[in-house]
């Protein structure tokens, strides 16, 4: 093996202003046109980017004390439910809780964007009342400038790689991954492909606990493993060809936009939120600036049918990026139209202004203070009883 | 010889009037249905006439000396272009494929002329960019 680089080296050269950075699209021509050793001599951080639905994603807020002090135990945004079983003022609001008040088109989700578009929500608490925390209700408006704290915590982001989904039964299914027309008139799938952080290391060589990354237009972090993050998964090129590992993520709301943070209502199925975040891979060696250049003919999903309502759905076949974003897939000699659930356009806007603020010297990169697991299966949930789970 | 779409109105008393058969008949049209119904409003009909645009224009006279009305289809179905996030989810639900990735931007591009306004697109779009027209 060749050069190695440090993520200190790479900062020493940011901090100069002689850091070379591309995004993941820009690497791939410059293997192609230099080859691989000389592309790693030449390059030092790889931009990727990503933007899509991540259910699993959410908000803490700290709206700080009302006179008298109230002890909050259910809690309304928007009449969305907030978890509020946390100390006094504080509160989760999860992305895919739906509006109270019978809309089901508005939820956790769209009061995350509100609140980061400047809106005024509607908090309305309740409280058995002590003596402590007198007050028994309240009910005012909040914006991101009178809270305290607000920040994403999202227990699973990122997906390295996602089924694609089709329904071979003869009518349309409404899911998480949209509108499935019957009798496979349509697929959907869900990844950035040759732009997606964590088809780019697949090993998680350089992102951990504490990666800085950007996080739907804040500076944000890495701060644990995602939820189902799985490692026993089928591989190709080197990159697992399923949904394997995850991470979740933390950042300031205060600091983000709406360019990057959207609400989304999946028709007939429920709230999600999409997320926009970019990681900056640092080019230690030429292992990793391989996986940086791989392209979407090198990456690969499965095919699911949504038709089957089970957790053992198995994959009809796999098909490469390249192919899903052509517009059409074969399936088992079905042309099967295609639509993407994330943005391409916006993951290479984020890819690109990652790039901008780490040339303007914004945006340092870190090593992890820990790395992520390097082998984990994934439980599934069984009706036991309580000898059986002993 | 052009192809325009259109959406009548027809008011509950007009719905039993062989008012489309006249003016096909009449006017020497061709046209194609996309969609029709009835309910206790009225009636709506889309149609996507062909012809030169002087049959057009006398059929669409036609047809409001008759007071049903007429509301091109152009106007049905917009994108609101600050809630697109150009995702894509539109492209594989739309039966006229009135939606296009660009393959260089990778924006998504919606030819409203091609547009049927079944509304397919209206409630399969996660952030709610697509929207019927005033």
């Amino acid at each position: 093996m060749g050069l190695k680089r440090t993520v200190e080296e790479i900062n020493a050269r940011i901090k100069k202003g002689d850091a070379v950075v591309m995004t993941a699209e820009e690497a791939i021509d410059l293997v192609k046109k230099d080859g691989l050793e000389k592309a790693t001599e030449q390059v030092d951080v790889v931009t990727t980017g990503t933007f899509g639905a991540m259910c699993s994603s959410g908000a803490f807020i700290n709206f700080g004390h009302s006179e008298p002090p109230i002890k909050m135990s259910k809690v309304f945004l928007n009449d969305v439910p907030a978890y509020g079983g946390i100390a006094a003022v504080d509160a989760y609001i999860g992305a895919t809780e739906e509006s109270s008040n019978g809309r089901h088109d508005y939820g956790g989700a769209h009061v995350i964007e509100d609140l980061i578009a400047g809106r005024p929500v509607k908090l309305k608490a309740t409280s058995k009342g002590t003596d402590c925390y007198p007050r028994k209700e309240i009910e005012t408006f909040i914006t991101l400038k009178t809270v305290n704290q607000a920040y994403l915590f999202n227990p699973r982001n990122m997906y390295q790689n996602y089924a694609v989904a089709t329904n071979s039964s003869d009518r349309t299914l409404f899911t998480y991954m949209g509108k499935l027309l019957p009798n496979m008139k349509n697929a959907t799938y869900s990844s950035s492909g040759q732009l997606s952080p964590l088809l780019k290391d697949p090993k998680l060589r350089t992102i951990g606990i504490g990666t800085r990354i950007f996080l739907g237009g804040a500076q944000g972090y890495v701060s644990w493993e995602g939820t189902q993050y799985k490692t026993n998964v089928p591989m190709r090129n080197g990159v697992p060809s399923a949904s394997a590992r995850t991470l979740a993520v933390i950042g300031d709301m205060k600091q983000m936009s709406t360019e990057y943070i959207r609400a989304l209502y999946m028709n007939r199925y429920g709230i999600s939120l999409a997320v926009g975040i970019g990681v900056p891979i640092p080019v230690i060696d030429e292992d990793i600036m391989r996986t940086c250049a791989l392209t979407d003919e090198e990456l690969f999903a499965p095919v699911v049918d949504y038709a089957l309502q089970s957790r053992n759905r198995r994959p009809i076949q796999e098909v490469s990026y390249a192919e899903l974003r052509s517009g059409t897939i074969n399936v088992k000699g079905k042309k099967v139209k295609t639509s993407s659930l994330s943005s391409y356009y916006k993951a290479r806007q984020i890819a690109i202004e990652l790039k901008r603020q780490i040339m303007e010297k914004e945006f340092l990169l870190t090593q992890f203070v820990q790395a992520m697991p390097e082998e984990r299966a994934i439980r599934p949930l069984d009706v036991r009883s309580r000898e059986e789970v002993l | 010889m052009g192809s325009n779409r259109y959406m009548l109105f027809f008011t509950p008393d007009l719905i039993n009037e062989p008012i489309t058969y006249r003016m096909v008949k009449d006017f020497d049209l061709m046209i194609n249905i996309l969609r029709a119904e009835i309910d206790d409003t009225g009636g709506r009909l889309m149609i996507a006439f062909e012809g030169s645009p002087q049959q057009i224009k006398s059929a669409l006279k036609y047809l409001t000396d008759n007071k049903v009305q007429i509301k091109e289809l152009n106007e049905y179905v917009h994108k609101d272009a600050d809630r697109c996030t150009d995702c894509g989810m539109c492209v594989s639900v739309c039966p006229v494929s009135a939606f296009v990735v660009d393959r260089g931007t990778w924006k998504i591009i919606f030819n409203s002329d091609k547009c049927i306004a079944c509304g397919m697109c209206i409630d399969a779009c996660p952030p709610g960019a697509m929207k019927l027209g005033q």
